[in-house]
C-alpha cells in the first residue's frame, strides 16, 4: 500500500500536471452535448406542436368544443413526441450513451414513461369530449361511435391499452412481483403500441396529411426513431459479435461464487478503453443463451495476451438465477456481445484527480478504470469496502496497479453500522468519526467513481456530496437492474 | 437539470412555438377566405353554377368521394333536366339536386337519378368535411344511407348511429332533391 503522497496543492496543481486541461476540455464538450440533447428533446416536443399550430391547428379554439379537440390533439401529438423519445433513450445511441450514460439515459425514460401515459390518456379523453361536445353526445357515447363509425380507430384502443399495460408492469411496485421475463415480454408490446396507434394518426389525425409541415417532421421522427433502434439495438451487436468472435478461453474462481470470465477474440484493440464499461453477454450454451447479462470488464481489453491473442475478462458473482450458471460456463464457448455501454469510463473524467470507492463485486469495473485512466502519480485514491478481505474481489491486483501508478489504496472491512444506516463505512470507523474527505482529502477537486450496491452507493454519494464534491463530478454505475 | 440547458430549451421551444403560431394564423386566414367563397355561392341551390362551385371544393380540399369527381357533369344536366320538368308532375327520368344544407361539420348535399318514378341512384354532391374526422364519417355514413334510402325510396329512413348529424343533413337534402323531382 502506498503513502500518502501529497495532501497539499490542491488548487494550485490545476494547470500544471501532465496534460492538464484535457478532462476540462472533455468535461466541457461532454456538457454541451448534454444541454443540446435536453434542448433538442424539449425543442422536438415544441416542434409538434407548433407545426400543428402551423398547420392550422389554433382555428379549432374558436368554440368549447373545437377548444377541447385542439387541446386532445396537442395532448396527442405531446404523447407520441415523448413515446419517440423515450425509444430513442432505450436505443442506446452511442451519442446518447457517452455524454449521460446507459444508467442515466434509462433513468430519463423510466422518468417519460408517466408523463406520456397520462398524454396519451388525456388526448383520448379530451377528443372524446371535444367531438362529442360537437355532435351533442356524452364522451362515453362518442368513444363508442368513434369505434364504431371511424375504421382506424380500434387500433387506436388497442394501442391505449397496450401502452398501459407496458407503463404499468413497469410501475416499481408491479415490476418487482413479476420476473425480468415478463416485464421485457409485455415491455416488447411497445413496438406493437406504436404500430397500432399509427393507422389513425395518418387517417382521423393529420399528422401525415398531405401537404401539410407535420407529414414531413413526422415521417423524419418516425423513420429516424426506427432506424436508430435497428442499427443500434440489432444490427451493431450483431456485427461486433462476428468481428470480434468471442470465445471463452478460461474460468477462474477469485473467491466463493465469484468467477472470473476470460475470453479470447478478435480485433480487441478497438474497445481500447472501454476498461470498466459494460457489454451485454450472451454464452451461447444449452440453457443459457436466451438470458443476456449485462457485466463490467474488470480488465482493460488486450489487444494481444502471452499466446497472441485478444483477451477480454469480466469478474462475475453468483447474484441472479443466471449468473449462478454462469461458474459452469465451459471453455470453447462462443460469446454474443453488445456494447461497449455507460460511461464508467475516463471519458466521463472532469478533473485531474480521481477517487475510486468500490464496494463487493463493484470492485471489479474499479480494477479496470484504475488500470487505464490517466492520472500523475499520487492523483488518485482507491478505496475498497467489503465485509471481510476475502470480499475486496481483485484487492490484490488492484494493490499491485496502484503500486506501478502511484495510487493510494484503502482496504475497508467489516460490517456496517447498524446504528448510523446512512454510513458507507464500516462499524469501527463509523464510530470514529471518519467520513470520506478523511480518506480522500482532495476529494472536492476530483472526479468521484462510486459502484456498489445501491443503498451503500446512495450513502456513498452523501457523504461526497457534504464533503464539496459536484454532481457532475459524480459517477456511479447502478447494478440493480 | 442544468441552467444553461433549461434557458436554451425553454428559449428554443418558446421560438419554435411562436414560429409555428405565427405561420398557423396565416394558413387561418387563407382557409377562411377559401372556405367563404363556396359557401357564398351554393346559397343560390340547384343552379348549374352552385353545385360546381362545391364539388370543385370537395375535391380539392379532401378528395372525399369517388362519386363527387363524377358529380360535375351530372348536376350540369340537373339544372338542365329540372327546369322543364318543374311544375310538370312529371315522373319522368332524370337527376335533381337537393339543397345545400349546412351543418357544424361542414355543408350536405345530394342528388338523385330518378327513372320511372323511381330513385334508382343517390349520388353525395358535399358531405360533410370540416375535419378529416368527419371525412371518414361521411364516407363510412353514405354508402350506408344511400342503400336505405334506395330501399324505402324516401327520405324516411332510419339515421346512422354515430353520424346523426350527417344523416339529418343528408336526409334533408335528399327529401329537398324528391320535392324537386315530385316524386
Amino acid at each position: 500500500m502506498n503513502t500518502q503522497l501529497l495532501p497539499a496543492m490542491a488548487a494550485s496543481s490545476r494547470g500544471t500536471r501532465k496534460g492538464p486541461g484535457t478532462f476540462t476540455a472533455q468535461h466541457r464538450r461532454r456538457l454541451f452535448r448534454a444541454d443540446l440533447l435536453t434542448t433538442s428533446a424539449w425543442a422536438s416536443v415544441a416542434a409538434a406542436v407548433a407545426l400543428w399550430l402551423a398547420d392550422g391547428g389554433a382555428t379549432g379554439f374558436s368554440t368549447p368544443a373545437g377548444a377541447f379537440t385542439a387541446l386532445g390533439i396537442v395532448a396527442g401529438l405531446a404523447g407520441m413526441d415523448l413515446v419517440l423519445l423515450m425509444l430513442l433513450l432505450a436505443a442506446r445511441i452511442p451519442l446518447i450513451d457517452q455524454t449521460v450514460g446507459h444508467d442515466r439515459a434509462l433513468e430519463f425514460h423510466r422518468k417519460l414513461g408517466k408523463p406520456s401515459l397520462y398524454l396519451l390518456l388525456a388526448h383520448g379523453i379530451l377528443v372524446a369530449i371535444g367531438y362529442g361536445m360537437a355532435e351533442g353526445l356524452d364522451p362515453v357515447s362518442e368513444a363508442v361511435s368513434l369505434w364504431v363509425m371511424v375504421p382506424d380507430m380500434w387500433l387506436a384502443y388497442i394501442s391505449m391499452a397496450l401502452f398501459i399495460a407496458v407503463v404499468v408492469t413497469s410501475l416499481v411496485a408491479v415490476r418487482r412481483r413479476f420476473p425480468y421475463e415478463f416485464w421485457y415480454a409485455v415491455h416488447l408490446l411497445t413496438y406493437a403500441a406504436v404500430a397500432t396507434s399509427i393507422p389513425h394518426q395518418f387517417s382521423v389525425g393529420g399528422l401525415f396529411a398531405e401537404g401539410t409541415w407535420q407529414r414531413w417532421y413526422w415521417l423524419a421522427v418516425c423513420i429516424a426513431t426506427g432506424a436508430a433502434l435497428l442499427h443500434y439495438r440489432v444490427l451493431e451487436p450483431v456485427v461486433a459479435t462476428f468481428r470480434h468472435q468471442l470465445t471463452v478461453s478460461r474460468v477462474v474462481q477469485v473467491a466463493p461464487g465469484v468467477v472470473s470470465i476470460e475470453m479470447h477474440g478478435l480485433h480487441l484493440n478497438e474497445l481500447a478503453g472501454t476498461g470498466g464499461r459494460f457489454f451485454i453477454w450472451r454464452f451461447l450454451a444449452p440453457g443459457l443463451w436466451w438470458h443476456p447479462h449485462p457485466f463490467s470488464l474488470s480488465a482493460e481489453p488486450l489487444q494481444f495476451d502471452a499466446s497472441g491473442r485478444g483477451l477480454l475478462r469480466i469478474t462475475v458473482r453468483n447474484l441472479g438465477r443466471g449468473s449462478a450458471q454462469l461458474a459452469a460456463v465451459k471453455p470453447g464457448t462462443k460469446v454474443a456481445v453488445e456494447g461497449p455501454y455507460g460511461i464508467f469510463s475516463t471519458a466521463a473524467r472532469s478533473r485531474d484527480k480521481v477517487v475510486m470507492i468500490g464496494a463487493g463485486i463493484g470492485i471489479t469495473p474499479l480494477r479496470a478504470l484504475l488500470e487505464s485512466t490517466p492520472f500523475a502519480p499520487g492523483q488518485a485514491t482507491v478505496i475498497l469496502r467489503g465485509r471481510s478481505e476475502q470480499e475486496l474481489y481483485l484487492g490484490d491486483e488492484i494493490l499491485e496497479l496502484a503500486g506501478n501508478r502511484g495510487a493510494t489504496v484503502f482496504h475497508l472491512t467489516g460490517g456496517r453500522s447498524g446504528r448510523h444506516p446512512g454510513s458507507w463505512l464500516p462499524d469501527s470507523t463509523t464510530k470514529a468519526g471518519y467520513r470520506l474527505a478523511d480518506y480522500a482529502p482532495d476529494v472536492a477537486t476530483a472526479d468521484v467513481y462510486v459502484c456498489g450496491p445501491a443503498a451503500w452507493a446512495r450513502n456513498v454519494l452523501a457523504d461526497a456530496r457534504a464533503a464539496g464534491v459536484k454532481e457532475d463530478q459524480l459517477h456511479y454505475e447502478r447494478f440493480d437492474w | 437539470m442544468r441552467i444553461r440547458s433549461a434557458i436554451s430549451a425553454t428559449l428554443a421551444s418558446a421560438g419554435i412555438l411562436l414560429a409555428g403560431w405565427q405561420s398557423g394564423i396565416h394558413v387561418e386566414d387563407t382557409r377562411g377566405a377559401a372556405a367563404s367563397t363556396p359557401a357564398g355561392t351554393s346559397g343560390t341551390t340547384g343552379a348549374t353554377g352552385s353545385s360546381s362551385g362545391t364539388t370543385g371544393s370537395t375535391g380539392s380540399s379532401s378528395g372525399t368521394t369517388g362519386t363527387s369527381s363524377t358529380s360535375g357533369t351530372t348536376a350540369t344536366d340537373s339544372g338542365a333536366a329540372a327546369e322543364p320538368t318543374t311544375g310538370a308532375a312529371a315522373k319522368a327520368g332524370g337527376t335533381y339536386a337537393g339543397s345545400v344544407v349546412q351543418t357544424r361539420f361542414g355543408a350536405v348535399q345530394v342528388q338523385i337519378t330518378v327513372n320511372a318514378g323511381s330513385i334508382t341512384d343517390v349520388t353525395a354532391l358535399h358531405l360533410t368535411d370540416d375535419d378529416r374526422k368527419s371525412i371518414m364519417i361521411s364516407n363510412r355514413a353514405a354508402p350506408l344511407l344511400k342503400a336505405e334510402v334506395l330501399a324505402a325510396q324516401s327520405a324516411d329512413v332510419q339515421t346512422i348511429g354515430g353520424a346523426t348529424i350527417t344523416s339529418d343533413a343528408y336526409l334533408s337534402s335528399l327529401q329537398a332533391a324528391i320535392d324537386a323531382a315530385n316524386l
